[in-house]
C-alpha cells in the first residue's frame, strides 16, 4: 500500500464515490480517509449533495405520455408491416 | 404480422411459448427484444429528456422522438451491447438535432475554457466543523432548492451529473453517449459538482445557515 496525501485524496472525490478507481487506489484511498478527518469531512460533503440529487432530481413520466408512446409505436409497425 | 402489444406487461405476447420457438419471425423478434429491452427505459429516459429540456412538454416530445427513432432503427443495434447507452445516444443527439433546427444550438460554449475562479469557491482549505455545517445546511435542503441549483448549471455539466448520479452511468457510458472522452467526462463532473456544492452553500447562506465562511 502506498501513501497519498490530501490533495490527491481530495482530487479523487467523485471517482471514489462513483466507484471508477483501481483496486490499490481505493485501498489507498480507504486508509487515508481512515486516518483523515479533513478528508472525510470533504467526501462527506460530495456524498450528500450525491444523495441529495437522487433524491429529488428524478422526474416520473405520466402513464398517458407512456401509453400514447406505445400507440404511436404500434402505428408505425402496422404502417411497417402493410 | 408483428404486434407490439398495449397492456403492461409488454411480454405478453399474443403467441403462446410454442408458436414463438417455432414461428417467430424476424420482424416478431425485433418487436419482441424491443418491448423487453427499450421501452422497461422509458421512465429512465424521460427523466434525463426533463435535465435536457427544463420543459414537460419539450420532454414528452423528445421522449417519444427518441422511442420511435429507436423502433425504427432497432435493427442496427448490436444485441449484447449497451442498450441504456445506444437509447441515451439518439436521445443526446436528437436534442441537438431539435435545437439546431430551432436555432438554439449552443455554439461551441467556452465551457472549457472556464477558469475555476469564474466556477467560485476556490478550494480553499476548511475546518472539519465548516464542512460538516455544510454537509448539513445540504442535508437539510428542500427539493425545489436541489433541483433549481441542478438547473442552473451549464446544459454538459448538468447532463454528466445527472447521468452519472441520478441514471448512474459509468463514466465509459458518458462518454459514448456524449461523444467525449472519458477525461472530459470526469473534469467535468469535478467542475459541475463544484459549482453545484457553491450554487448550494450560496442557496444555504440565504438561508441563515453560517455556512462557506473561508478562513
Amino acid at each position: 500500500m502506498s501513501e497519498i496525501d490530501c490533495q490527491e485524496t481530495k482530487k479523487h472525490v467523485h471517482e471514489y464515490l462513483h466507484n471508477e478507481l483501481s483496486e490499490q487506489e481505493l485501498d489507498d484511498i480507504t486508509a487515508h480517509l481512515a486516518n483523515c478527518d479533513s478528508c472525510e469531512a470533504d467526501y462527506d460533503l460530495e456524498s450528500t449533495i450525491n444523495h441529495k440529487i437522487e433524491e429529488h432530481c428524478q422526474e416520473v413520466p405520466s402513464a398517458e405520455l407512456l401509453d400514447g408512446i406505445k400507440s404511436r409505436l404500434q402505428q408505425i409497425l402496422r404502417g411497417e408491416a402493410h | 404480422m408483428a404486434t407490439l402489444s398495449m397492456n403492461m406487461p409488454f411480454r405478453a405476447r399474443r403467441l403462446n411459448s410454442k408458436q414463438m420457438s417455432k414461428t417467430e419471425s424476424p420482424e416478431d423478434r425485433k418487436v419482441r427484444l424491443f418491448e423487453e429491452q427499450a421501452i422497461p427505459l422509458m421512465p429512465q429516459l424521460y427523466g434525463a429528456a426533463m435535465n435536457m429540456t427544463k420543459n414537460p412538454t419539450n420532454a414528452e416530445d423528445l421522449l417519444q422522438e427518441t422511442m420511435v427513432k429507436a423502433f425504427k432503427a432497432f435493427n442496427q443495434f448490436e444485441q449484447g451491447t449497451n442498450i441504456r447507452a445506444w437509447l441515451y445516444k439518439i436521445m443526446n443527439n436528437t436534442n441537438i438535432n431539435t435545437n439546431v433546427k430551432a436555432g438554439k444550438a449552443l455554439g461551441k460554449t467556452a465551457l472549457d475554457e472556464l477558469e475555476d475562479w469564474q466556477i467560485g469557491g476556490a478550494e480553499s482549505v476548511t475546518s472539519v466543523a465548516a464542512r460538516s455545517a455544510e454537509s448539513e445546511a445540504i442535508d437539510a435542503m428542500p427539493s425545489e432548492t436541489v433541483k433549481k441549483a441542478l438547473l442552473e448549471l451549464p446544459d454538459k455539466w448538468r447532463m454528466i451529473v445527472y447521468y452519472r448520479v441520478v441514471d448512474g452511468l459509468s463514466y465509459a457510458e458518458i462518454a459514448q453517449v456524449l461523444e467525449i472522452p472519458e477525461g472530459s467526462v470526469m473534469s467535468g463532473l469535478h467542475r459541475g459538482k463544484k459549482m453545484l456544492r457553491n450554487l448550494l452553500l450560496d442557496y444555504a447562506r440565504e438561508e441563515g445557515y453560517k455556512v462557506g465562511e473561508e478562513e
